[in-house]
């Protein structure tokens, strides 16, 4: 089966943790925009969902930092942060078909290592808290590092995304794909509460008029400066744009919320 | 400098609920386990979110390590002002 679902979330704390310090119209355009693309997986009826992902040090620490990580587990604790405001709770995982991406992609050139244990934090749990609510559908998640330099290219996240793309497309399974994190924050830093608006905008417009050239050629110094530290997440939409790379985009909303200290964007992709 | 054992501890405490327990029960035995320099210590002790942050440690370990100690967004933002 091709795969069925494909979406790009932001996933900052505030959105569980702080909700009501946003203004209520963005509050209510993110979370709105959320449940709408929670609805549209559950109507696409995925066997599996494929999480492009990061992490807040919550498994990987500087002994050893992957640039790629894809689980195998069966199961996923979270959320990490006791502070979420998410209640704590097991993910399914797809033991199976993450050891089928790990052959795949060691067969295909890719090298990600492999974890039979992983936490998620709010990285990964608050947007399988809006779009998988009942954590019914088990999770694939693939790790990306964008915490700590140096990172992998964007153009390398792109190549491995179109290179799950294809793979997935050959997969038995009905796949849900989402992406998370981003657009540009400054989080824990002294900048915290920066937002660049102009570059989450011109992101988008990039990701939606599937300028590839352009997703591609971001560098890691263009994105810590204009996009912060937390910036570098973009890297897994950028991966989903290369695994969905003839979807069409489509933005449900972008806010600047400051309260949340993030450039919030929300994007479905329709084949 | 030992920023490495600095962070690893913060690491711990943030993502170990059992260590973190420890820590929480007695601060100054949990971070006999980590060769901090005597300035890391007391930075550590006492919770100095700004001497923290000026020493290097990451900013998504500080912020949540600070939040586990209760410093508020708004003291978090005042510790950190003038280091833009």
């Amino acid at each position: 089966m091709p795969i069925v679902f494909a979406c790009a979330a932001s996933h900052a704390p505030g959105m569980t943790a702080w909700t009501e310090a946003a203004p209520k119209e963005q509050a209510a355009n993110i979370l709105g925009s959320y449940r709408k693309l929670g609805e549209k997986l559950a109507a696409s009826k995925p066997d599996a969902i494929v999480a492009l992902t990061v992490e807040h040090w919550a498994n990987f620490f500087l002994n050893s930092m992957p640039s790629f990580c894809i689980g195998r587990a069966e199961h996923y604790d979270g959320p990490v942060e006791e502070w979420l405001r998410i209640p704590k709770a097991r993910v399914p995982g797809d033991a199976q078909l993450g050891k089928e991406l790990i052959d795949a992609c060691l067969d295909g050139g890719f090298d990600p290592t492999f974890s039979d244990e992983l936490l998620f934090d709010h990285a990964t749990f608050l947007p399988l808290h809006f779009l998988n609510p009942d954590l019914a559908v088990p999770v694939v998640p693939i790790i990306i590092n964008t915490l700590t330099p140096p990172m992998p290219t964007a153009k390398r996240c792109f190549a491995l995304g179109q290179f799950l793309g294809k793979t997935l497309e050959r997969n038995q399974k009905r796949i849900a794909m989402i992406a998370t994190g981003g657009l540009s924050h400054w989080p824990g830093e002294a900048k915290h509460g920066k937002i660049n608006i102009p570059f989450d905008k011109n992101f988008l417009e990039n990701l939606i008029a599937r300028d590839f050239t352009s997703l591609t050629g971001y560098t890691h110094d263009e994105i810590n400066i204009e996009a912060g530290s937390g910036g570098h997440e973009i890297r897994t939409w950028i991966a989903l744009a290369g695994a969905v790379q003839s979807w069409k985009a489509e933005l449900l909303a972008y806010e600047p919320v400051v309260p949340w200290a993030t450039g919030c964007g929300l994007v479905a992709f329709h084949p | 400098m030992s920023l490495y054992q600095l962070q690893k501890l913060i690491y711990h405490v943030n993502r170990d609920p059992a260590q973190r327990e420890h820590y929480r029960q007695d601060p100054s035995t949990f971070i006999k386990n980590y060769e901090l320099t005597p300035a890391e210590a007391t930075a550590i002790l006492g919770i100095d979110v700004r001497s923290l942050y000026a020493m290097g440690v990451h900013s998504l370990l500080l912020r949540p390590f600070s939040l586990l100690n209760k410093v508020s967004n708004e003291d978090y933002a005042k510790a950190l002002k003038g280091l833009e």
